[in-house]
């Protein structure tokens, strides 16, 4: 089986124009590519920080509104100082990016330019032949983000494979990686948030990142966010779009395609996770695609430490509430989009629906779309709360 | 039911009302010698005009009717050119003669531009603007101002169309990571009063022949603040209830098609509001938005979804600037419109049909008076109708355009220049765009004789009633969605125009929709056009820099106390724009919004 291409795509800073960028993504997925799409207006230093940390093969800016001769060698060059320059930059514009524009940017390091006029198998064509190949080892040393990334791609291409690195491989690993960076604190902690498409999970998540960050200025996060592959397709990997917050250097994102597994989680989640936890962040944020009622992703991975059910609302009749299994076994759960009509009456069944358990359940409202919402911070409290009950009692015991 | 349910049922209304009239003058005499005696008053008092062969024409065409049911349907269905409901349009006469003057692009060439002047001076009266408006902005302020300079020098009236440069339009400053290959491109970059101050230089910013329109959103309640502080910096604070012009200042827009909103939905809507209040009560000459379906037509939109997303977001505005306690007699006359006009059959009634459901809506089921039933829109030809590709059929395309627009009675226009899918259009190209009007309006005799000369054929009137029904089955889907504010949160609007966007390019790929040059009557080989790029050379981008950091050095103290203070304003959740009148006199826009963002958060894309 060939491995999924893995590719960024995103639209420069100051420029909106993401239409045709959308529809080259539905082509490249229909292709089996994986597609991490950055989204509109975005950075140099975040569309580089992504590609590293996504270890994409390259990276495809669609840029309308000049300044692209700078933008591309800027993406270019930082790519370079980051030891990243394995990562080829291609692109296009339609008319604003001249021939001659081209051949600038090709001088600069830039692979390649389309034109108008290009049809989109032959952008596809293109990205199968020049980053379909396995990337090239490098000997140098690499930087702690690199190495992580690099380590994250190997257990997921080492899955589809057919082989599984053992643990303790990336135990070592991660130690060597880490080396240096073992004053900080221990062991990472793991929230795993699931639930329904549509229920707001990436923006809560993308919520709690930014008071993570502030509220501590050391604090480091890693969050692996999954997205459904296609059937027989690639798989469109658009939560960093959203996840405006996240998009910071004491956050490593990673996201991962389903690859075909059922139950909201990739083959390689429980690997990917566990080396994660390993690698020196204070927490671990674990994003299932949208689930159904049955499912149970974090089940089997003891390493979840918290797990979090954010609902949507409208999630039909009471009756519904029965079937949801997930709501025997969350940590915490969340009605967000609380300013809904339905809101009340939705946290008043959930309410009966735990306290038929008789576990200590906790159940919060949140906007999540809301700037600086209370019930934000409620959440914020609680985990962070947790976390220190649990400290303290890690503390006791020693 | 929401506001838009209430509009499109009032439509409905006013339709079966149309109807009833038509058959109350069939059975009522005394009703239908009424009508009879009030059409034949009108035709007698439509002045007779000549043609410059000798053809006589009445400066105003009306169908060839008697029957008092035909001329209700008429009268009721349709209304005269700026009668309610405005099917002809809104006002009474519009591009005749001897109003006929569209001046801009005369470039160096002295003598045709005097002629032209003389017989404007020797006209008495003072004659309606020159629809022509011509969009521009490059480089730094200066640049653009010398570009005004030159684009209005032999016009009798001064209407300045801004475009700024992406850092300004997301409203961040030109020193902000990575943007420096921006400053000055495809618009002019603003930072500071200072640089608004250099933009507008030796024009006369209270006169009654000047007015400016910038073409921002995100942060156009700042850029507002700027503009009025830099034209009190000139003229005084006199000068504040005479300033004439439009921001676009479109929120729903741009999180439904263009993308350039830099707070939270409702945040952006709250700033807006604020802006809207005030300029209202304090500027009663400017339109402080410009509700714009033309970024949702180059999206991707079909016709119809770009008319029924900007009358709704229309409709939607007004709900919360009425929520706000502004009277509509206040607001209403205060709002324009902004459409685009492409190629497909829709646009040979898509802005009449626009314009009667907006005089409908606001009437019925808003209260507004006459003024505020206006649907005044300013047109502009599509630029994704526009290719690289053989790219001088470009003039082809705009000429098409054009027609299709002023056949609408559009109340303004812009033609874009053939060179627009590479840069910054050029002089040349511009002067082409510019000369286009002048030839449909001027030279032609299509126009200048006779109002309602192409109104009202039978493809126009099939047109206009599929294009009606096709508005409302929109409204009613998006009231049942939870009306304009839920549907846009929802991703509706968006998706939508996406899935059309899509489509579009299928069909071009599969060929099913034809583009010369590109998909058929190809040219074999792609020739790179030779064209001339308007390029910010990076000394002048260095050069704005620079000042901004002399600018911020300069004010650093005072910045801080603004922006201390605008925050416990917007904290408190106060208007918020006379406090932004302040900061902008010390603050850059980039501080300005940074400071607003720390409060009420950034805008989260919708993908």
């Amino acid at each position: 089986m060939t491995l999924p291409i893995r590719i960024l795509t995103a639209v420069p800073i100051c420029d909106g124009h993401d239409s045709a960028i959308n529809t080259i993504n539905l082509e490249f997925i229909r292709h089996g590519i994986e597609v991490i799409y950055l989204g509109y207006h975005r950075s140099v230093g975040d569309i580089v920080r992504a590609a590293i940390q996504e270890d994409v093969r390259a990276i495809g800016i669609s840029s309308y509104n000049g300044g692209h001769i700078e933008f591309f060698a800027e993406v270019v060059d930082l790519l370079r100082k980051r030891g990243a320059s394995d990562i080829k930059v291609f692109g296009g514009g339609g008319g604003t990016i001249t021939h001659d524009d081209a051949a600038t940017m090709r001088r600069k390091g830039v692979d390649q330019i389309f034109f108008a006029g290009t049809s989109l198998a032959e952008m596809t064509d293109y990205v199968r032949k020049n980053y379909g190949m396995p990337r090239k080892t490098q000997s140098r040393t690499k930087s702690w983000d690199i190495e992580l990334a690099w380590k994250l791609t190997e257990i997921e291409d080492g899955l589809a494979k057919g082989k599984r690195l053992t643990f303790n491989a990336q135990r070592s690993t991660s130690k060597k990686t880490i080396g240096n960076r073992q004053s900080a604190i221990g062991n990472a902690k793991v929230i795993g948030f699931t639930g329904p498409g549509g229920a707001g999970k990436t923006t809560l998540i993308d919520e709690l990142v930014l008071r993570f960050l502030k509220q501590n200025p050391r604090r480091r996060i890693a969050i692996l966010s999954h997205d459904p592959s296609v059937v027989g397709e690639g798989a469109l990997l658009g939560d960093r779009a959203t996840m405006i917050n996240s998009q910071n250097d004491r956050v490593f994102m990673r996201s991962m395609a389903t690859r075909g597994q059922a139950g909201g989680l990739s083959p390689a989640t429980h690997d990917c996770l566990a080396l994660l936890a390993q690698s020196n962040f204070d927490y671990v944020i674990i994003e299932t695609v949208g689930t159904g009622q049955e499912a149970l992703p974090f089940q089997k991975n003891g390493i979840v430490d918290l797990t979090v059910l954010v609902m949507n609302p409208d999630y039909g009749s009471r009756l519904q509430l029965q079937k949801i299994v997930m709501l025997d076994l969350a940590d915490i759960v969340v009605v967000n989009k609380s300013d809904l009509q339905r809101a009340r009456t939705a946290h008043s069944e959930i309410e009966q629906r735990l306290e038929q358990n008789r576990r200590d359940q906790r159940l919060i409202d949140t906007v999540a779309k809301r700037h600086r919402d209370s019930g934000v911070d409620r959440l914020f409290e609680l985990i962070c709360r947790d976390e220190r009950s649990r400290r303290g009692k890690a503390r006791n015991k020693s | 039911m929401s506001k838009l349910g209430q509009v499109a049922e009032a439509v409905e209304k006013y339709n079966q009302f149309v109807l009833a009239q038509v058959k109350r003058a069939r059975w009522d005499e005394k009703f239908g010698r009424e009508l009879i005696k009030r059409w034949n008053e009108i035709k007698a008092k439509t002045p007779v005009t000549h043609t410059p062969t000798g053809l006589p024409l009445p400066r105003l065409a009306l169908p060839e009717i008697d029957e008092p049911g035909e001329i209700a349907r008429y009268l009721f269905g349709e209304g005269l050119p700026g009668e309610f409901p405005f099917l002809n349009g809104a006002y009474r006469e519009m591009y005749l003669e001897p109003v006929r003057k569209i001046e801009t692009g005369n470039y160096g060439k002295k003598t045709l531009a005097d002629g032209a002047k003389q017989k404007a001076d020797g006209n008495g009266a003072r004659p309606p603007e020159e629809p022509t408006r011509l969009f521009s902005g490059l480089m730094l302020a200066e640049d653009t101002n010398e570009r005004f300079h030159y684009l209005t020098q032999h016009q009798r009236t001064h209407r300045l169309s801004t475009a700024f440069d992406g850092p300004t339009l997301y409203g961040i400053d030109s020193d902000a990571d990575g943007v420096f290959g921006k400053i000055g491109e495809g618009g002019v970059a603003i930072d500071t009063i200072e640089d608004m101050v250099r933009l507008y230089d030796g024009f006369d910013l209270g006169s009654p022949n000047f007015s400016a329109s910038m073409t921002i959103s995100g942060p156009a309640p700042i850029i507002m603040a700027m503009y009025i502080a830099a034209a009190k910096r000139h003229f005084g604070s006199k000068v504040v209830p005479k300033l004439r012009g439009t921001i676009q200042a479109d929120i729903f827009k741009e999180v439904q098609a263009q993308n350039e909103t830099i707070f939270p939905i409702e945040a952006s809507l709250r700033f807006l509001t604020d802006m809207v209040e005030f300029t209202t009560r304090e500027m009663p000459r400017w339109y402080p938005i410009s509700i714009s379906g033309y970024h949702i037509g180059e999206a991707g939109s079909t016709p119809v979804q770009q008319a029924a997303y900007t009358l709704s977001n229309g409709f939607a505005y007004a709900e919360m600037f009425a929520a706000r306690g502004i009277p509509v007699d206040q607001f209403g006359p205060r709002l324009s419109f902004f459409l685009d006009c492409g190629l497909d059959a829709e646009y040979i009634a898509l802005a009449r049909v626009s314009r009667r459901i907006w005089a409908i809506g606001m009437r019925d089921a808003y209260g507004a008076g006459p003024r505020g039933q206006l649907f005044k829109l300013h047109t502009q030809t599509s630029g994704r109708s526009l290719i690289a590709a053989e790219f001088k059929n470009n003039l082809t395309r705009t000429a098409a355009e054009l027609m299709l627009a002023y056949m609408n009675a559009t109340n303004s226009c812009h033609s874009n220049s053939a060179d627009e899918p590479f840069t910054t259009p050029s002089e040349e190209w511009i002067r082409l765009a510019a000369h286009g009007q002048a030839i449909l309006l001027e030279e032609s005799g299509i126009f200048k004789h006779t109002m309602n000369m192409l109104s009202g054929s039978p493809g126009m009137k099939a047109v206009e009633r599929a294009v009606e029904r096709a508005i409302l089955d929109e409204f009613r889907e998006i009231e049942r969605l939870g009306g304009v504010l839920a549907a846009v949160e929802d991703r509706f609007q968006r998706s939508q125009i996406q899935n059309a966007a899509h489509r579009y390019e299928q069909q071009i790929y599969d060929g099913t929709r034809p583009i010369i040059g590109l998909n058929k009557y190809r040219n074999g080989e792609d020739v790179a056009p030779e064209i001339k790029l308007a390029r910010t050379p990076r000394k002048k981008q260095q050069l704005q820099v620079d000042r901004l950091a002399k600018f911020k050095k300069k004010n650093a103290e005072k910045a801080t106390r603004a922006l201390d203070k605008l925050a416990a304003i917007v904290e408190r959740g106060e208007n918020c724009f006379p406090a932004l009148l302040e900061a902008v006199e010390v603050c850059s826009l980039g501080q300005i919004t940074g400071c607003l963002q720390e409060v009420v958060g950034r805008f989260r894309p919708m993908v």
